[in-house]
């Protein structure tokens, strides 16, 4: 598979302010890639080095094999849907969505085909094309901002947060239909989101970044099952970390004691572990539904004991807080049942599976 | 009136502002306005509310200059009166707002002469008892004792002549000698083409330029005689290099050289460049042609108006503007000199003060002018002026 | 819906209330323009106004062609005008908007000093830095440069510098507004489609400033038209604009109901060329006016 998008060691300051410290990322052919992270954290300004509306201080962008220093943003065969869908308020749907053919000097008849089928593509009715961007709702606003970026056909299609300005319900609808374009049309996405959770249900591959840098890049069930610390697996839903004690590294694995865990065997399998883990502090994690109550008398891998503490209905499951006897707070999400398998005030024994845990370093 | 949003400005800038139409009485649209409370029969006057620390007050209409302190703070003082100013900037102008309502409001006007006259015939003014006057006319140069008709309506005295000059060519004698200017022909010389400035100064400019046509403004004029104004006019235009409304404009444009000649001006013009010692630049009058004088005398009178709640003060108002005091500061302000119409005033000039008022010239002047009247056809004259300036770009 | 009142010209309440503001309107607008319209019907002979009540005054005015040759080269004056100002507006406004906007604060007091200096010393100012003998040839000369080469004050052209000169602040201002008000990613989406810098501004910057171009150009189109300063100063008063034309009809001939005649010509023709303007900018089409 080869590259579409190559990024080497790239760095971005303004003034004394880092917002890219070295970001290193290759994207593949047709992939759907979302990046995530907080806030400020340099999403939009990598965007922006990759869209060609700024150049990197340092480091090199490649698309589709060729470096693009110095090619300006109306060069590169990238397409952006901006945060603020940026439609032009003075021209009509029809306008906008023609508007980077109309540059390209393809022919009026042409235009009109071509955006006849990004209309279509997008679902939206015919009788818009003549309307101006504020005489729609904010959805049809959103599919016109995807068709004038998809109409000149882009190698990249960058999407700034396209959603986030949506409600629950809308926002969707328009997943789902994100997901259903990048079948169809076949386009490599890099999709900017601060949504963990959409990320998850839409990209091919997360790349998760901090403060200008990136934590993690993997497959969805890598991000939620294998993060690569506690910052990653605390962004996306909830999860138990618990402290544990690393006492030995061996070639297998290594050997760990916790106050609350009773182990079968106290050992760790070198997969389940994140790559830098010494000996010393470390952070066992168990995504909620992943837990279990054990039976009097059943075992598993690994238990602990705790007391129910709380207990909600969260629609399909139940989710309950209890407490170890060394004071840790743990979740655990069951599927809702008729016959509930504990109760506020419980003494209950959690069992876990030990190939769901995942162990890593203790981070600042 | 003496209040307004120029009126903390150094004197040079209100000059311009003045100049430039940029004052109360300049701005058009408010003059307008003025103009359709008048049609509609509003009368503003009374509203207005002056200070009153003094026993009684009235209000003078005049001419910049007419409003020094040096000529009205002794009067101030010695009559308890308080004085409010409603100062011209065109005589058509003070004029017509008189009969807009303003008669009610003032109590003296000093304006042009002709304009005064007229206060008669519009019945704004008192008619004055020449015997009341004689010791004011008793110094008067003899031209000025009445019956001077110029200033009869009727028969009736409307107002006592204040200050006087002459409208002739405005020169630097640097540049261009007097003997020259014995006729308006350089004015039409090619060779003069962008050196002649013309005053803005509505009919000043039109009647010399008429006299040299041959035709007398002061009478009744026929078709063919209008229509060799416009020529006159017309050639007049080709070599002018600007109109100018501001007299220091014009003044600084003699001194550096850019112009040659003022024409519509006089000793007004000259007399206050020649006070800051620049004696090169002089007003000249031609000769007669044809035995038809070219030089035009212009001359300010003072009148009561009829409507005055205070006909004693005014009365001594007049007097004491038209004395040997009043009369040299008059005749010797900053802004612009001239002499004046008292005689007396004459033993307080220093050899000096002579040579700026050109005092041994203004007799020659005065024997070589028509005097100003109202011209009988100036709407029809104004009219082609607008038409020939239009036409000129 | 049952005790909602009917509100129509017949509900006393509501006439009661909208006296005040209907009596203003017509004590401050119309009643001066219907008085206006009346005078017109009137005569003036001798300086005096004379209640003739006839057509003397507009036969006069259609029939004297210098008064429309005077119009329409004040029509000229400010088309010209407004079409400098705007050029030289726009990069600035531009500028502003964009590479300073750290400076913002700083700029916007300074446009607020540009307004309120007095116009009139400027223009003599820029009267005594053109003369003949004024500064500019001064300065020139001292480089070695012929004498008097900047000879163009008293002309149309002279005329023009001053009005650009006091008018253009207004063409910077609303066209900064309008400019500062255009979403950055807008420019962004216009290169991102593929457009170069010139295209952008064609295409994206230019059609959003209509507001602020039509802002701009209607005061700076009224302000031209009603400009006598600059074409006295300047021009030497040799080719008087519409402005100036009035007012020596006011003053000077003291001919009101021509006056008032000539005032309404100007207000009419005026009010034409904005609607028509308006239309041509399209400012109705892209909904931009509110
Ligand atoms: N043009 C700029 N000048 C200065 N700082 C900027 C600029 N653009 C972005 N930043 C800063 O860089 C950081 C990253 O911004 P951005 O990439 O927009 O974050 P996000 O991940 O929310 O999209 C932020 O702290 C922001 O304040
Ligand atoms: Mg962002």
């Amino acid at each position: 598979m080869t590259a579409i998008l190559d990024i080497q060691d790239v760095r971005k300051s303004y003034g004394s302010y880092a917002a890219l410290k070295g970001v290193s990322l290759s994207v593949n052919q047709g992939e759907f890639i979302a990046l995530v992270g907080p806030s400020g954290c340099g999403k939009t300004t990598l965007l922006k080095q990759i869209a060609g509306f700024e150049e990197p201080d340092t480091g090199r962008i490649a698309i589709a094999g060729a470096d693009m220093a110095g090619v300006p943003a109306a060069k590169r065969p990238t397409s952006m849907v901006f945060q603020k869908l940026a439609l032009f308020p003075h021209m009509t749907v029809a306008e906008n969505i023609g508007f980077p053919l109309k540059l390209r000097r393809t022919d009026t008849a042409e235009i009109k085909k071509r955006v006849g089928q990004m209309i279509e593509l997008m679902q939206l009715k015919g009788e818009y094309l003549t309307r101006y961007p504020r005489q729609l709702s904010g959805g049809e606003q959103q599919r016109v901002a995807l068709a004038r970026s998809m109409v000149s056909a882009p190698k990249l299609l960058l999407l700034d947060e396209p959603l986030s300005a949506l409600d629950v319900k809308l926002k969707k609808v328009l997943q789902a239909e994100l997901k259903r374009l990048h079948r169809s049309v076949g386009v490599t996405f890099v999709h900017v989101t601060h949504d963990l959770e959409e990320a998850m249900m839409l990209a091919d591959r997360i790349c998760v970044m901090r403060d200008g840098a990136i934590l993690q890049l993997g497959t969805p069930a890598d991000i939620y099952y294998r993060p690569a610390g506690s910052f990653v697996s605390g962004f996306i839903g909830e999860t138990n970390l618990l402290p544990i004690t690393i006492s030995e590294r061996t070639s297998s694995g290594l050997i760990y004691q916790a106050a609350d865990i009773v182990d079968t065997d106290g050992r760790i399998a070198a997969d389940l572990v994140a790559g830098k883990v010494a000996k010393g502090p470390a952070l066992l994690m168990l995504r909620p539904e992943l837990l279990r109550v054990l039976p009097p008398g059943e075992t598993a891998d690994g238990a602990i004991a705790a007391e129910v503490t709380e207990m909600f209905g969260k629609g399909g499951t139940v989710q309950y807080r209890a407490r170890t006897p060394g004071g840790q707070m743990l979740v655990v999400e069951i599927p809702g049942t008729s016959s509930l398998p504990m109760r506020i005030g419980d003494k209950v024994r959690l069992g876990f599976t030990k190939k769901d845990i995942y162990v890593f370093g203790v981070e600042a | 009136m003496t209040k307004s949003w120029y009126s903390d400005l150094p004197q040079y800038y209100q000059r311009q502002i003045k100049a430039a139409g940029l004052d109360e009485a300049g701005l058009t649209r408010r003059r307008l306005l003025k103009g359709m409370a008048a049609t509609a029969g509003v009368a503003m006057a009374g509203l207005s509310s002056r200070p009153s620390q003094a026993a009684s007050q009235m209000t003078y209409m005049c001419w910049e200059g007419y409003n020094d302190p040096r000529i009205i703070d002794p009067f101030r003082k010695a009559n308890d009166v308080e004085i409010a100013f409603d100062l011209i900037v065109d005589s058509p102008g003070g004029f017509a707002k008189l009969q807009a309502g303003a008669s009610r409001e003032v109590d003296l006007v000093s304006s042009d002469m002709p304009w005064i006259t007229r206060l008669g015939p519009a019945g704004l003014a008192q008619e004055l008892n020449p015997a009341d006057y004689a010791d004011v006319y008793a110094t008067f140069y003899d031209q000025f004792k009445p019956p001077f008709e110029p200033l009869l309506n009727e028969g009736k005295t409307i107002g006592v002549a204040t200050r006087w000059g002459w409208v002739g060519p405005c020169v630097n004698t640097d540049l261009t000698k007097p003997e020259i200017w014995k006729s308006y022909d350089p004015v039409f010389d090619d060779a003069n083409k962008g050196k002649i400035c013309v005053m803005d100064w509505g009919d000043w400019p039109i009647l010399p330029m008429a006299l040299h046509a041959g035709i007398d403004p002061y009478q009744e004029l026929d078709q063919n005689a209008l229509e060799e104004t416009r020529k006159v006019l017309r050639a007049m235009f080709k070599n002018t290099r600007t109109l100018v409304a501001d007299l220091t404009q014009a003044q600084k444009g003699l001194l550096d050289g850019s112009l040659l000649g003022c024409i519509g001006a006089g000793s007004y013009l000259t007399s206050a460049v020649r006070k800051q010692g620049h004696k090169n630049i002089i007003a000249v009058v031609p000769e007669p042609k044809n035995g038809l004088k070219q030089g035009i005398i212009w001359v300010e009178a003072t009148a009561i108006l009829k409507d005055t709640d205070q006909p004693e003060l005014a009365q001594k108002l007049l007097k004491h503007v038209v004395s040997k005091e009043s009369g040299h500061v008059l005749s010797l302000l900053d802004s612009t000199c001239n002499v004046v119409t008292n005689k007396a005033v004459e033993a307080l000039y220093t050899p000096e003060e002579r040579d700026i008022l050109q005092a041994d010239y203004m007799w020659t002047a005065w024997d070589n002018s028509q005097m100003h009247r109202i011209a009988p056809n100036i709407d029809d004259m104004l009219a082609i002026w607008q038409e020939e300036l239009a036409a000129a770009q | 819906m049952a005790d909602e009142v009917p509100r129509s010209w017949r509900d006393p309440d509501l006439l009661i209330k909208a006296l005040p503001t209907v009596l203003l309107q017509t004590t401050c607008f119309l009643a001066p323009l219907v008085m206006t319209f009346l005078l017109t019907f009137q005569r003036s002979r001798n300086f005096q106004l004379q209640w003739s009540w006839d057509l003397w005054t507009w036969t006069d005015v259609f029939s004297k062609p210098h008064y429309w040759t005077i119009l329409g080269h004040t029509i000229f004056m400010a088309a010209a005008t407004v079409a400098i100002c705007l050029i030289i507006a726009f990069p600035i406004a531009y500028g502003l908007a964009t590479r300073f906007k750290a400076w913002e604060n700083e700029i916007k007091v300074l446009i607020t000093f540009a307004f309120i200096t007095d116009a009139t010393l400027k223009i003599y100012g820029w009267a005594l830095f053109l003369d003949k003998n004024g500064m500019a040839n001064y300065a020139l000369s001292s480089i070695g440069l012929p004498p008097e080469m900047v000879a163009f004050l008293y002309t149309d052209w002279a005329t023009l510098l001053g009005m650009v000169y006091s008018l253009s602040a207004f063409a910077i201002f609303t066209l900064y507004l309008s400019i500062s008000n255009i979403d950055r990613s807008l420019i962004l989406a216009a290169y991102d489609a593929g457009a170069g810098k010139f295209r952008a501004h064609w295409e994206v910057t230019l059609p959003l400033c209509k507001p602020g171009i039509w802002a701009g150009s209607v005061l700076i189109f009224l302000l031209s038209v009603g400009a006598f300063l600059e074409p006295k100063v300047l021009g030497g008063g040799k080719s008087p604009m519409s402005a100036e034309l009035i007012r020596q009809t006011f003053e000077t001939r003291v001919n009101w109901p021509l006056g008032a005649a000539l005032t309404l010509v100007l207000m009419v023709v005026s009010v034409f060329i904005v609607l028509l303007f308006s239309r041509l900018i399209g400012l109705k089409r892209a909904g931009l006016a509110a």
